[in-house]
């Protein structure tokens, strides 16, 4: 069953207003096809799929109700990501980014912000400013070093 | 709740978000 941050009020009436909400039960000594079809080892597992059913976000684990927050709007903005809807996506994380800045989630929804502004504008100063926002307000990220290549290119800073 | 039960929910969601145009928040639980 659900406790802690996931059956808070806050949170239940924000599941309803942006998902569409799914539960399946998981029983180890004999797992049901779900939990095969998406490799479910531990609970509680959320997943964020699209309306075809493919996953595009994992939360394993309880988190506080603001990195849940951060996560579920994550998954919202992957989804936008992951089938090209640029506009929304980038929308999404700047959502995350100012309300969330400290969310463990938060350095790696700068880094796609990066990757979204290039893939919507073709311009590489998207990535750069990712790397700069990585840099200063979360150094010791693993997302700061990954955008670290990022470094190369030109910026205003 | 059979099995078969937890596919349909899954079916019926996918359905719900098609129409409703929002992406599925699925809940992997254990009762223990």
């Amino acid at each position: 069953m659900n406790t802690g941050p996931y059956s808070d009020e806050k949170v239940q009436r924000f599941l309803q207003d942006n998902f569409i909400m799914v539960k399946t039960q998981c029983f180890f000594d004999k797992p049901v096809e779900l939990m095969e079809q998406f490799n479910i080892k531990w609970t509680p597992t959320l997943l964020i799929h699209d309306k075809a059913g493919k996953e595009h976000h994992r939360m394993v684990g309880y988190v506080a109700v603001n990195d849940l927050f951060a996560h579920l709007e994550f998954g919202k903005a992957k989804v936008f990501f992951d089938t090209d809807h640029f506009s929304n996506a980038i929308e999404t994380l700047n959502l995350i980014i100012e309300n969330y800045p400290q969310a463990a989630i938060t350095p790696e929804a700068i880094f796609y912000l990066g990757v979204a502004r290039y893939k919507k504008h073709h311009d590489p100063s998207g990535l750069r400013k990712a790397y700069d926002a990585l840099k200063s307000k979360y150094p010791e990220s693993e997302w700061s070093r990954r955008a670290e290549p990022y470094s190369a290119i030109p910026g205003n800073s | 709740m059979s099995e078969i039960m937890w596919e349909r929910d899954f079916g019926e969601a996918k359905r719900k978000a098609i129409h409703e145009g929002k992406p599925v928040y699925h809940d992997f639980w254990f009762e223990g």
